[in-house]
C-alpha cells in the first residue's frame, strides 16, 4: 500500500506541477472551510432564507463532528498546554517498537531459511498460507484472554500483522537470488555459509526493505485496533474513550497524531531504501 | 520453484526407485505441508488433554470441531454469518462500484486527479479503522457502520491501483485510437479498460483483505450480529472453543475470497486480447 502512497502525486513538469499544487490546495481549503461552516452554521444560515427551516440539517453538532479550529485548538492543548498526549503516544511507540524489532529479529531469519530449504518452506508453507488469509484481527479477543489488556498482548498483535510480509519478502529474496552466482560460489568452493552470506544476504536487503515497508503499514493497523479494542494506554486508548465521551475533537487529534507517526515512518524507509540502493552495485 | 540448495549437484536428489518413492517426491510439498499441520493440530490436542495448558485457554482441535458443528446445527450461527456476509458485500461492492470509476476517472482526467487526489492520499496514510469511533458516532453500531469501515478500507486500494492501471496503458495505442478519430467513450471501453484488467484485479484482491479486516474490527468494536461479534463474545465468556471456529471461518472466508477473484481475473483474461504484449 504504501509504495504505491505518491502515486497521486508523483512527480510532474513544473506547469503541471503549478496547476496541482493551486487546484490541491484549493480543494483542500474549501474542504476546511465547508466543515468549519457546517459546525459553525453558516451554511444553514445561508440557506434558510431559501429552504426554510429544512437548513437545520446544514447545522451539525459538536460532537458530531467537531471543527477545523476546535481540533487545531485541541491538538494544541495537548501536546504543549496539558501535554497529555506525551504518555500514550510513549506506550504506543513501545509497544510498536518492541514488536516491530520482534518481528524482525523472528521473521527474517525464518524467511531466509524457508527460502534456502526447500522442506521447510513446505512445512511452514501451511500456516503461513492460513495466516495470510485471516485477517489477524480477529485474534484479539483469545490474546486479551491469554496475556491481558497490557503492553505484551498489544506487540503479540502487532508482531502477529508485521511477521508476516517480512518473513514472506525474505523466502522470495532467497527465491529470486541470481542461480548463477550460487554455482558460480559453489565451483569455486564456497561453503553453504559463505554463499548465504555473500551472496544471499546482499542480494536480500531490497526484498527485505519491502517487507519491512509492508509491515510498518500493517503494525499500524494492529496498534490502531489492538488499543482501541483493550488498553488502558495508548493513541489508541485515547482515541477510543474520547469516541466514547463524544470528544470528537480528540479524536481527530489521535488520528493526526497517527498519520503524523505513519509519514515518518514510512519518509525513514524511505531514506534507508535510498541509502541502500546507493550502496548496491547495479545488478 | 525449487530452492537454490537443490543447484548445487551433491545434493540433487537421487533418481526414485520405487513407486512409494516416486509418489513422495512428486507429492513432497503436500505431504510435509500436510505432516506439519497435522503435528500441530497433534500436539495441540495432547497439550490440552494432559494439562500441559489448561484447555479453557486454547481449546483443542476436537472441540473446535465439536463447537462448529453444535453451531451450525442449531442454526443460531446463519444469523451472523448472514450478517457479516451482508456488510462485507455491500460495502465490498459499493467499494468496487465507486473505486473502480474513481481509479478511472483520476487515471484519465489530470484535473481530477489533482482534486481528489489529497484526499485519497490521506486516506491512504492512515489505517482507516482509526476511523472506527467516529463512524460508529455517526452510523451507529448497526450494520451501517460496518459497511462503512469495510468500504473504506476497500475502495483505496482498488481506487489507487485502478488509476495506476490506466495510467500506465500503451501511449501509442492511445494516439492511434485519437488519429481515428475515436470517441473517449470507444477508447475507454476497447483500449483503457482491457488494459487496466490485471491492475483492477490486484487491487480487487488486496481490497478483499482490507474488507474482511473492517468487518472483523468492526463488529469487535460496536455491534449486535455478526461472526465478529460472536468472537467477542466467546472471548469474553472464555469459550476458546467457538472463537476458534470463528477465525477458523474467517480465515476460510479469506482463502475462498481470494479463489473466486483468481478464477474471475483467468476467465477475463482468456478473453481479452493480448493487449500489453504487442511489442
Amino acid at each position: 500500500m504504501s509504495e504505491q502512497s505518491r502515486m497521486y502525486l508523483g512527480p510532474a513538469r513544473s506547469s503541471e506541477a503549478r496547476e496541482r499544487a493551486i487546484l490541491g490546495t484549493l480543494v483542500v481549503v474549501l474542504f476546511l472551510v465547508f466543515w468549519e461552516g457546517l459546525e459553525r452554521g453558516w451554511w444553514s444560515e445561508l440557506l434558510r432564507p431559501f429552504v426554510g427551516a429544512s437548513a437545520d440539517r446544514w447545522a451539525v453538532k459538536p460532537i458530531f463532528i467537531s471543527s477545523p479550529t476546535r481540533v487545531a485548538t485541541t491538538a494544541y492543548r495537548m501536546f504543549f498546554v496539558t501535554g497529555e498526549i506525551w504518555p500514550d503516544l510513549k506506550a504506543s511507540a513501545m509497544e510498536y517498537g518492541l514488536a516491530m524489532l520482534l518481528a524482525i529479529a523472528i521473521g527474517v531469519p525464518l524467511g531466509l531459511a524457508a527460502g534456502w530449504h526447500r522442506r521447510l518452506s513446505y512445512a511452514i508453507a501451511p500456516f503461513l498460507t492460513a495466516l495470510n488469509a485471516t485477517p489477524q484481527i480477529a485474534l484479539l479477543p483469545i490474546i486479551i484472554v491469554w496475556l491481558g489488556t497490557s503492553l505484551v498482548s498489544k506487540v503479540l498483535i502487532v508482531f502477529l500483522l508485521a511477521v508476516l510480509p517480512i518473513a514472506m519478502n525474505a523466502e522470495a529474496a532467497v527465491r529470486t537470488t541470481d542461480p548463477r552466482l550460487i554455482r558460480l560460489a559453489s565451483s569455486f568452493g564456497a561453503s553453504e555459509w559463505q554463499r548465504f552470506r555473500s551472496i544471499i544476504v546482499p542480494s536480500a536487503v531490497p526484498f527485505l526493505l519491502a517487507g519491512l515497508r509492508l509491515a510498518i503499514g500493517r503494525g499500524m493497523i494492529g496498534i490502531v485496533v489492538g488499543e482501541i479494542y483493550g488498553s488502558a494506554a495508548g493513541v489508541g486508548a485515547m482515541i477510543n474513550q474520547a469516541g466514547s465521551r463524544f470528544q470528537t475533537d480528540k479524536v481527530f487529534v489521535g488520528i493526526l497524531a497517527i498519520v503524523i507517526a505513519g509519514s515518518i515512518l514510512a519518509e525513514i524507509t524511505r531514506q534507508i531504501e535510498r541509502r541502500v540502493e546507493v550502496w548496491r552495485p547495479p545488478v | 520453484m525449487a530452492a537454490l540448495s537443490d543447484v548445487e549437484p551433491q545434493s540433487r536428489p537421487l533418481p526414485p526407485r520405487t513407486m512409494l518413492q516416486r509418489l513422495y517426491r512428486d507429492n513432497e510439498r503436500f505431504i510435509i505441508g500436510g505432516a506439519a499441520l497435522g503435528a500441530m493440530l497433534l500436539i495441540w490436542e495432547l497439550s490440552a488433554r494432559t494439562g500441559l495448558v489448561d484447555p479453557l485457554l486454547i481449546s483443542s482441535p476436537i472441540a473446535v470441531a465439536r463447537a462448529g458443528y453444535t453451531l451450525l446445527s442449531e442454526g443460531e450461527i446463519w444469523r451472523d454469518l448472514e450478517v457479516s456476509a451482508t456488510e462485507f458485500l455491500v460495502g465490498y461492492g459499493l467499494a468496487a462500484a465507486i473505486g473502480i470509476p474513481l481509479g478511472v476517472a483520476t487515471g484519465r482526467c489530470r484535473r481530477a486527479s489533482y482534486l481528489i487526489g489529497p484526499f485519497i492520499d490521506a486516506l491512504n496514510a492512515v489505517p482507516r479503522l482509526t476511523l472506527l469511533p467516529l463512524i460508529v458516532i455517526w452510523f451507529g453500531i448497526g450494520i451501517w457502520s460496518k459497511v462503512v469501515v469495510v468500504f473504506l478500507g476497500a475502495v483505496i486500494p482498488i481506487a489507487i491501483s485502478t488509476h495506476s492501471g490506466v495510467k500506465t496503458n500503451e501511449a501509442r495505442f492511445l494516439n492511434v485510437a485519437r488519429s481515428f478519430g475515436a470517441s473517449e467513450f470507444k477508447i475507454l471501453s476497447s483500449i483503457i479498460l482491457p488494459g487496466t484488467v490485471p491492475f483492477i484485479f490486484s487491487g480487487l484482491k488486496y481490497g478483499s483483505g482490507r474488507a474482511l479486516l473492517g468487518v472483523v474490527a468492526g463488529e469487535l468494536y460496536a455491534a449486535t450480529a455478526g461472526i465478529g461479534f460472536m468472537i467477542g463474545n466467546a472471548g469474553n465468556n472464555l469459550r476458546a472453543d467457538i472463537l476458534f471456529f470463528g477465525v477458523l471461518l474467517f480465515t476460510v472466508a479469506g482463502l475462498v475470497s481470494v479463489a473466486v477473484l483468481d478464477r474471475f481475473e483467468r476467465r477475463f483474461e482468456t478473453w481479452r486480447p493480448k493487449v500489453g504484449s504487442a511489442a
